[in-house]
């Protein structure tokens, strides 16, 4: 069990600690270990598969036959604003202090200023930003105001991964750092599944995200040690397979005597074994999943930087295989009060960030802000310095969006909001710059994404009225 | 059998309506053919303009009526009188605010007892269009076990521990509980899960032979120590308490321990070696310390490694040995390596267990000889763990009589795993299944079982609470129990068949609702036997009485009130014990630095072992009153309260004469603030920011888990509270100068006159629930007066005034809160009859505990459920369909975004 109070090791002692198991992947890029990914995924296979060869790739793919992957990353409570704007516009622009740790990567880096989430915006619905800024944020509509009758919209990660999932193993993964709830009613009337839910598979399902490392990796490569995994998922699948057709029926027929609202969760049963159908039919299709040859990762660290480390890990080891192409990671839901003591901040961030104009309190949050910021360029430059299978770096093939719906954590403000677009898009996306889209729904933003991922007719999501140029 | 589900009706389509339809829509509304209708709809206007609206005239107008608008209620604007009924928000706020005193204001004229009635049954007869005679008992979506009662369920019906806290992701709450059937939702993931626990719990509890290698488990504890005398684990700084099954040898000090073990028969073996490297966590500081392990068996060496710190790393060894007969010695021993160095996090070496598995049977020649049965190799095999729980007969030869004992240990899971009745077809289809597994090579009629038992746990059946309704038969008799007892007119006629819009739940339905209400686990067998008997109902005092004795029933303190109080939150609360302690001049309770081995010296940890005995305080106490039977008030007030030595300490109680690790009551000192859940130091610290208290969300707290009157949540746009510090330019203002500020402002006043003086009251105990007088060398001022008038000065009077003046708000608040644990939905406006009913029962019973537990569970929502027909399913579905939650238009300059618009990529 992981406890979030023990104060931690700060990061000098850690790298004194790498022989530590636990920082499996963290150390001396264990992911540059795996084996190359040619052998995986041979590019004819790959253009068979995706239909690529077009001059923009095919779905999910690169120009070049590489896989195009999306990814989303949420941090909560929104940021410092003075500290996160760069100064200069367009392509002649200035890190500010909060995004200094994406300096390295700069060259993969857009600021995208003035995207806002109107739905977010509490109007009628009055009080909750947190719940709505969680929700809101990859759904792009306005959450029912019900403790219970939850109804949201599909997030742009499931609509993308309805479309490319059937590429890859998974079609999607979800993870989180969030490994509690609280025991008490949750944002203002909301329903707790709003405030920890940034991933929804349909207006009434959230996607339950994996919070635990050991479970995300054998979700990913399958149970036991390095070596056995292929073999435990075969028959993991059989034994799976030989129950199937029995709870199939089961379903259906205990559907037939259910009444409306019961029936929902009936089709989210059948839902469930429906994709998992699929997912063995997939796998007899691409083979077991790519065993990693590294060991699984123990349960949740109780080291807050090395969590968050290894979530991050996870993702690029999913990237890395081909695992799967679209994925969400929120890093804490919005509203989190966790305290930061390892950086010197007691504070919960949430308390903090209502800090009401006081400069003491507005420094720290702006250095919680930078931590988020510098854990996720570890992310980017792990991506950056791994090869993909057409040569170029995991990063040139995605497309990774990092920001928050919140923008102003003080006055919970839902427009301009702070987001950071990384990746080269497989070679489709501009140039490294600072954009304001002065007011334009974030939504635009992901149809632009979507188009990149060779969606075709999705006109509009959530409050879109059009693309943005990136 | 019949299963109906309920189905929701009149409620959300008459809300969803709008002010423009006729009210006469509104009575059609109401579930068809039902015999009860609520006789004076029709005269609820006429009624309001005699009766109601001369007390709001005398009462409210002044300040809601005539151009005067507070709280944006003006009671003179309500023109039509079908638009009067169909403002269920207003009179929600009406009969909440009235109830709770909160309307008219302190200093205003107050109406009488009977007038207040008189308001309060109009609301309920013709608002809420309650018919007391035959109350609409509501529905429930139907539950799926929350990763509680999963792991319970199966603990109960397999006989192991599947740990649901880590391999399940943490489940979604409403209404402050995790057992709410609409929020529990199921995603692929954790269907996934489903599939793979059902698996995994089978493999580990169903042996699939009949018989198996030998195996003796070898515990670290048994293992003993060469020449030492001190008990084992002492040495090794290992903490105590819970009786280890393990050993542990320290790093720092050489030792040797060793076992004798008997073989019987000669042959191979495997010795299988269950280590661990732990240590105990230390911020900041790593421990370089190194050891050398050497394993031995009968003076031979098995293993010699070397050990870092390895941060609780599991280790397994496995070797083979041929054995004769006799005994044979095995032994440990540690070698420090790394004198001198400095010892920070007491490592250790833990042998959890040493497993021997022989004789093995090695030889293909022994193997055929085994498994034919023929005498030429002996069979020292033996009948796997567990065996006769789920196989009580040998296996049958001949198939037909396997098929049919194959059929009856099928059968007899799917009843006990369902919870009801299980149909022949299903029976069969789950026989099949399992004989088509037998039929592989290399499988056995075991495994076949097992893999049947999988598909029973991954069915939708095991994983939700399918609820069925009482046939006519049942529901005739068992009528004139539950009327007697809940105190519900006894002449009504007209429920007594299964065509009635509101029949009881059949008896299965019955026993899980009460087990997992009080065990948050499935019915055992005389639950079962009663309901199959039809004999549950006619038993229910009997057998609510014989669950609450059960040690099961420790469920319903955790999870009732571990939810309801938040105390569940203590072990993972994110506090920091040094920066809450640094804003008081001197805490007066100080642990001594016992173990303590940081070197900033001694100070109070919050730490996992204060946090488990916080915890256990607040289920100890709230179980006490369960199984005392005593007054809920004693919740909030009494001389007593839970303690081992540690938590004595902890408060300051030095004097208690409270020794060792046990729990046990405690009589307070006369003038001690604690005694009452409010002021543990679990509560106190769940509602505390990190570093500080926060008496909003402790006023909160109080509001809505006490007196059962939340305030309403913030508005989205906070004013900032800089102006709090003008004029104190020497000192930081103290949270309660900082909170009048906000008071200032008129935006916030309303709610915050409410909040804050509860909340403040608090404030004589810090974020870790310590008391303390002072905070940045300012005084503590707790006294106030609350928004109903009574005046306190500490925490002391708040309590005596809540149970003396608002004993019935709690009540209220109390059985609101149950109920809806109880079952899994959310209260609607038609269950205040239940509610006060209930109330009513606690009132004369003084509140007694038991009186609103059996209130409870003798309430129509809990005993009846609402049925439709199938044209009326056809009917809520389209009330359930997507309704568009439209932001509001003056905020917004986009296209309104609809839920449909997003899917409109085909998929």
């Amino acid at each position: 069990m992981r406890d979030r109070y023990v104060e931690r090791t700060n990061i000098a002692a850690q790298s004194r600690e790498s022989f530590s198991r636990r920082h499996f992947l963290r150390g001396a890029g264990v992911c540059l270990a795996l084996p190359a990914l040619e052998s995986l995924l041979p590019d004819k296979a790959l253009a068979a598969v995706t239909g690529a060869g077009a001059k923009t790739g095919g779905l999910a793919t690169t120009a070049s036959g590489a896989p195009l992957r999306t990814a989303y990353v949420y941090f909560p409570n929104g940021a410092i604003q003075s500290n996160w704007w760069p100064t200069g516009t367009g392509l002649d622009y200035k890190l500010n202090s909060t995004l200094q740790p994406l300096e390295s990567v700069r060259e993969y880096v857009r600021v995208l200023g003035g995207l806002d989430h109107a739905c977010a915006v509490g109007g009628v619905d009055g009080g909750g930003d947190h719940a709505r800024a969680n929700s809101v944020f990859l759904s792009g509509v306005r959450a029912k105001k019900s403790a219970t009758d939850i109804h949201l919209g599909i997030s742009i990660d499931q609509m993308m991964a309805r479309q490319v999932g059937h590429l890859t193993r998974l079609p999607s993964l979800e993870l989180t750092c969030d490994d509690t709830r609280k025991a008490s009613a949750c944002d203002s009337d909301y329903a707790c599944a709003y405030q920890y839910n940034i991933s929804w598979s349909s207006p009434t399902t959230p996607v339950t995200a994996e919070a635990n490392p050991r479970l995300a990796f054998e979700r990913l490569f399958g149970t036991g040690a390095p070596g056995e995994r292929v073999a435990n998922s075969r028959r993991r699948q059989l034994a799976q397979k030989s129950v199937l057709d029995f709870v199939l029926d089961d379903a259906q027929s205990m559907q037939q005597r259910l009444a409306a609202n019961d029936k929902q969760k009936l089709d989210q049963y059948l839902t469930g074994v429906r994709e998992i159908e699929s997912r063995i039919q997939r796998s007899s299709q691409m083979g077991a999943a790519h065993d990693p040859n590294v060991e699984t990762p123990e349960g949740i660290p109780s080291d807050q930087a090395e969590y968050v480390g290894i979530m991050f890990d996870l993702m690029v080891l999913a990237f890395q295989t081909d695992s799967t192409r679209i994925a969400s990671f929120c890093l804490a839901h919005d509203g989190d009060n966790r305290s930061f003591s390892h950086i010197g901040i007691p504070e919960g961030h949430h308390d903090l960030s209502h800090h009401q104009g006081d400069p003491d309190r507005i420094a720290k949050v702006a250095k919680i802000d930078v931590w988020y910021v510098a854990q996720f360029a570890k992310f980017l430059t792990k991506l950056r310095d791994i090869k993909d299978v057409d040569g170029k770096s995991l990063l040139h093939n995605s497309m990774i969006v990092y920001g928050s719906g919140d923008a102003d954590g003080n006055r919970h403000s839902h427009d301009n909001l702070p987001i950071v677009l990384a990746g080269g898009g497989g070679g489709t996306l501009s140039q490294s710059s600072y954009v304001n889209y002065k007011s334009t729904p974030a939504c635009n933003l992901f149809l632009s994404l979507s188009d990149r991922m060779g969606i075709k007719n999705l006109e509009r999501f959530g409050d879109s009225t059009g693309r943005i140029k990136i | 059998m019949q299963i109906f589900k309920c189905v929701k009706t009149s409620t959300s389509i008459a809300t969803a309506m709008t002010a423009g339809l006729l009210s006469t829509l509104v009575v059609a509304a109401i579930p068809p053919k039902s015999a009860s209708l609520p006789k004076s709809v029709n005269g609820g206007e006429a009624e309001f303009r005699k009766e109601i609206q001369p007390l709001l005239k005398k009462y409210c107008y002044a300040c809601h009526a005539g151009g005067v608008k507070s709280g944006s209620v003006a009671f003179d604007e309500i023109k039509s009188d079908p638009s009067l009924l169909e403002n269920r928000k207003l009179f929600q706020r009406v009969l909440k605010n009235l109830r709770s005193g909160i309307m008219p204001p302190v200093g205003a004229d107050q109406p009488s007892e009977a007038e207040k009635r008189t308001i309060e049954e109009w609301i309920k007869a013709h608002v809420y269009q309650i018919d007391p005679v035959n109350p609409d008992p509501g529905r429930v979506t139907v539950r799926r076990l929350n990763r509680v009662e999963y792991a319970n369920t199966i603990h109960d019906l397999i006989g192991i521990d599947y740990d649901t806290r880590t391999e399940f992701p943490a489940d979604d709450a409403g209404h402050g509980f995790d057992n709410i059937g609409d929020v529990l939702t199921l995603s692929p993931m954790l269907m996934e899960k489903y599939l793979d626990a059902a698996q995994s719990i089978v493999s580990k509890a169903v042996p699939t032979a009949s018989k198996v290698i030998a195996e003796t488990e070898i515990l670290g504890a048994s293992f003993q120590r060469e020449g030492a005398q001190i008990a084992s684990n002492k040495a090794a700084n290992v903490p105590t308490g819970n009786a280890a099954n393990f050993l542990a040898l320290s790093y720092y000090e050489p030792a040797t321990v060793s076992h004798a073990l008997q073989i019987e028969h000669p042959g191979s073996y495997q010795l299988i070696l269950d280590l661990s490297a732990n240590e105990r966590y230390v911020d900041n500081q790593v421990d370089y310390n190194r050891c050398r392990l050497v394993v031995k068996t009968d003076g031979q060496e098995l293993l010699r490694k070397e050990f870092n710190r390895e941060g609780g790393k599991r280790l397994h060894y496995e070797f083979d040995q041929k054995w004769q007969t006799g005994a044979h010695s095995l032994s440990f021993e540690l070698q420090p390596l790394t004198p001198g160095v400095e010892q920070i996090r007491s490592l250790t070496l833990r042998i959890n267990k040493v497993t021997v598995r022989g004789p093995l049977i090695t030889k293909a020649a022994d193997r055929a000889s085994v498994k034919e049965g023929s005498a030429k190799t002996a069979d020292y095999r033996v009948e796997p763990r567990n065996y006769r729980r789920f196989f009580p007969e040998p296996v049958p030869s001949a198939p037909a009589q396997r098929h049919i004992y194959a059929h009856k240990l099928i059968g007899d899971f799917a009843r006990r795993a369902f919870r009801r009745p299980v149909d022949e077809k299903s029976v069969a289809r789950l026989v099949a299944l399992a004989e088509g597994v037998s039929a592989q090579p290399g499988q056995t009629f075991e495994g076949g079982i097992a893999q049947a038992m999988v598909a029973v746990l991954a069915s939708p059946r095991f994983l939700f609470r399918e609820e069925g309704i009482a046939t006519a038969k049942n529901n005739q008799q068992s009528r004139r129990k539950i009327n007697q007892k809940s105190g519900l007119s006894k002449n009504e006629n007209h429920n007594h068949h299964n065509n009635q819009p509101y029949p009881l739940i059949d008896e299965y339905a019955l026993a899980s609702r009460l087990s997992y209400l009080l065990w948050s686990s499935m019915p055992d067998e005389e639950l079962f036997r009663l309901a199959g008997q039809g004999q549950l109902r006619k038993n229910l005092t009997v057998q609510v009485q014989r669950m609450l004795s059960d040690r099961r029933s420790e469920a319903l303190v955790q999870n009732f009130s571990g939810q309801w109080l938040q105390t569940r939150d203590i072990e993972k609360v994110p506090i920091d014990a040094r920066a809450v302690l640094s804003r008081e001049a001197a805490p007066i309770a100080f642990t001594p630095g016992s173990g303590d081995r940081n070197r900033r010296g001694p100070r109070i940890r919050f730490d996992d072992a204060l946090r488990k005995d916080l915890r256990h305080e607040a289920d100890s106490y709230f179980g006490y009153v369960v199984h005392e039977d005593r007054s809920v008030l004693e919740l909030i007030d009494s001389n007593y309260t839970f303690l081992n030595a540690r938590l004595a300490q902890y408060y300051g109680l030095n004097n208690s004469g409270v020794t060792g690790d046990e729990f046990r009551k405690v009589i307070l000192p006369p003038d001690s603030p604690r005694g009452g859940m409010l002021t543990m130091a679990s509560v106190l610290a769940v509602t505390s920011n990190p570093t500080r208290t926060s008496p909003v969300k402790r006023g909160l707290f109080i509001l809505d888990n006490i007196m059962g009157a939340p305030a309403p949540p913030p508005p989205p746009d906070i004013p900032p509270l800089e102006s709090a510090a003008v004029g104190l330019k020497n000192r930081k203002p103290t949270l309660r100068e900082v909170l009048s500020a906000h008071r200032n402002k008129p935006e916030c006043l309303s709610c915050h006159k409410r909040l804050d003086p509860p909340g403040l009251a608090l404030e004589n105990f810090n974020a870790m629930g310590l008391w303390r007088e002072r905070e940045f060398d300012q005084p503590i001022e707790p006294g106030g007066k609350l928004v109903t008038g009574e005046s306190f000065t500490d925490i002391r009077g708040l309590k005596h005034i809540l149970v003396t003046r608002h004993s019935t708000e709690f009540y209220r608040c109390l059985t609101e809160k149950l109920l809806t644990y109880a079952l899994g939905r959310g209260l609607e406006d038609y269950d205040v009859e239940a509610v006060d009913q209930i109330v009513k029962r606690l009132e004369q019973d003084k509140g007694q505990f038991s009186s609103l537990l059996t209130g409870v569970i003798e309430s129509v929502p809990f005993q009846k459920c609402r049925i439709v027909s199938v044209a009326e399913k056809t009917n809520s579905l389209k009330s359930t369909a997507p309704k568009s939650h439209l932001p509001d238009t003056k905020t917004r300059k986009r296209a309104a975004p609809l839920h449909k618009v997003n899917v409109a990529a085909k998929t």
